[in-house]
């Protein structure tokens, strides 16, 4: 890169007249501009564009822990969909991650935007709770996972202490042995972890609100849950549709939460598509069936991005936001 | 005086509904920073959680430090490694997206955009197999390759962002006075986007410490190993030493709690510019 940002300063320097070649100078120009973005072509290509299209050969190959040192295994048609789709495990974990996914954004809103107007009242604490607020957010997704473990610990764990303690609950809850607790768990988890995101984009979203509309609307009657519906959501509903779109391509991949709560467990009734795929290739060394169920997963990630990249049109055609 | 009284029972009612949020949210990080000073026996051995422990011990913390000191040296290397890594790639990029135009440009967003969206575990699938073939398993290099796939789209786009909001006439008038575009760049562009670099570098580094699947996945255990990536395995091997997977968690979460502190203020815009507006 150097070289051709050197060259195009020696281009630069020579003094602009008609002696000066226009159609080689253009030129070099051209290439040092193009230099600047090689670094990130190169990583594009290898991080995302190889990784992606060789996950796509290999689900049509027929892998074995043999064929793990080489690049290629022989052909295999649509074996390994067949055969990952038609296993039972997987299919429960793609409908659970559905599931998951829409009750953990559902939540998420909800409380997300319960504090969002909570934040957008004047009060003393408002900007110290704002930034503690923000700590779910920013913890190491494993630690969280760990942490969430612990507090729902059948024998001294906070979680049955505290329901004990408020007399909901007599016995402690088994929450890592019973399938639909341990579900559960998962979900409060990733409950936990979303909620500052949802709350700080709608918290400035609302901040945008103008003043003098919802004045208006005062004056001409509306009461507060009037000026909420008709004045204030109908003015953030952008800022919702981009929380709800990163919401769901944040959740639809979830991976270290199960892993650090439950492993997918008990029976498999936490496994979610990410972590049945992780356990196709690097439990049971099929690369092949892991890589069917990834690209299963890679379609519905992908559902996002035509929404996505429309909710970004302006950054698309190069305007500053 | 009737309004001011009653806006002043409204402060307090609100603060005192912000304070019970941030109990209810902040309370899983007490429970572990106090179950990091207490013994198994303290933890398990009563049939009791106790919110307030009568006894304090720092002997996890020592146990951690003198077992795991290499790991948090490690996820230091990977975070430091990652940031390094998103800034050299990502800021060339995002100025030549911000100042020329290109045919692709379009394009060229767009599929950062899409990049952002792809699961980690598509990736890694593919990355164990082909960093077998060229002998980059079990490595630095190849680890934070793969980490700052989170950093490096979301870095392009909220340091582009930024970029066009620049004045076009400062970086014009330094290129008529003799600057080539890449001196135009480091000595003009790069001072003026000191605040996006800072969120941007933030950013990097908690996805680099914080990681875990490329860790799992790429890593074998026998070289090196991130805090992440050894809590697991602590837990895996010793199911029930609770007070010292807590005290390595609190490591854990101390860049990311001392960051919030320094540089609150480059995170919340983090947050926003980057998924709002990146």
């Amino acid at each position: 890169m150097s070289v051709v940002a050197g060259s195009a300063r020696r281009a630069a320097r020579r003094p602009a007249g008609p002696a000066a070649a226009p159609r080689h100078r253009s030129r070099l120009r051209r290439a040092a501009r193009w230099a600047f973005l090689l670094p990130a072509g190169g990583y594009v290509l290898f991080a995302f564009a190889i990784p992606i299209a060789y996950n796509l050969v290999l689900s049509f190959e027929q892998t074995s822990p043999a064929t793990i040192s080489h690049l290629t295994a022989p052909f295999a048609g649509l074996s390994n969909y067949t055969a990952t789709l038609t296993n039972p495990v997987a299919d429960s974990a793609i409908v659970r991650t559905f599931s998951f996914t829409a009750a953990s954004l559902l939540f998420q809103f909800l409380i997300g935007f319960a504090l969002a107007l909570l934040f957008n009242l004047r009060f003393p604490l408002r900007r110290f709770a704002r930034s503690l607020i923000l700590v779910p957010w920013l913890l190491p997704l494993l630690v969280t996972g760990t942490m969430f473990k612990f507090l729902f610990q059948l024998q001294g764990g906070a979680v049955n202490q505290i329901l004990i303690d408020l007399h909901l609950i007599r016995q402690p809850i088994g929450y890592e042995l019973s399938p639909g607790w341990a579900y559960v768990t998962v979900l409060i988890t990733n409950i936990w972890i979303g909620v500052p995101f949802f709350t700080v984009l709608l918290y400035s979203a609302l901040q945008d609100v103008p003043a003098e509309l919802l004045e208006a609307a005062r004056i001409d009657g509306a009461g507060p849950w009037q000026r909420l519906t008709r004045v204030t959501l109908p003015v953030i509903r952008p800022v919702i549709e981009v929380v709800f779109i990163l919401g769901f391509v944040f959740t639809v991949k979830v991976f270290d939460v199960v892993i650090g709560l439950t492993q997918g467990g008990p029976a498999n009734s936490t496994q979610l598509i990410a972590t049945w795929a992780y356990n196709l290739t690097f439990q049971d060394f099929d690369f092949g069936a892991g890589a069917a169920l990834n690209t299963v997963l890679l379609l519905i990630a992908l559902f996002a991005a035509p929404l996505y990249i429309w909710l970004n049109r302006q950054t698309l055609r190069g305007e500053s936001p | 005086m009737r309004t001011a009284t009653r806006r002043r029972l409204a402060a307090a009612a609100a603060s005192i509904a912000a304070l019970a949020a941030l109990v209810v949210l902040l309370f899983p990080l007490y429970a572990v920073v106090v179950a990091s000073f207490e013994t198994n026996s303290q933890l398990f051995g009563a049939s009791q959680y106790s919110f307030f422990p009568s006894v304090w011990t720092l002997s996890n913390y020592t146990t951690v430090l003198s077992q795991q000191g290499s790991h948090v040296l490690s996820s230091l290397i990977i975070g430091a490694g990652t940031t390094a890594a998103t800034l050299a790639i990502a800021l060339p990029a995002a100025h030549a997206l911000a100042r020329y135009r290109f045919r692709a440009t379009a394009l060229l967003v767009g599929s950062l955009l899409v990049a952002q969206i792809l699961p980690s575990i598509v990736i890694a699938n593919s990355l164990f197999l082909i960093y077998h073939q060229l002998g980059l398993l079990n490595s630095y290099l190849g680890l934070i390759i793969a980490d700052a796939s989170y950093a490096i789209p979301f870095g392009i786009l909220v340091l582009r962002a930024f970029m066009l909001g620049l004045p076009g006439d400062v970086i014009a008038a330094a290129r008529v006075d003799g600057a080539s575009e890449w001196q135009a760049f480091c000595r003009v562009v790069l001072p003026m986007s000191r605040s996006a670099i800072i969120t941007v570098a933030l950013f990097a580094f908690l996805n680099g410490w914080g990681d875990f699947i490329f860790a799992l996945t790429l890593l074998n255990g026998n070289t090196f190993e991130p805090v992440t990536l050894s809590i697991y395995t602590y837990l895996g091997e010793f199911s029930q030493n609770w007070g010292e997977a807590m005290a390595l968690a609190v490591f854990a979460v101390l860049p990311a709690a001392m960051l919030l502190i320094a540089a609150q203020r480059y995170i919340a815009a983090g947050l926003t510019v980057g998924s709002v507006k990146g």
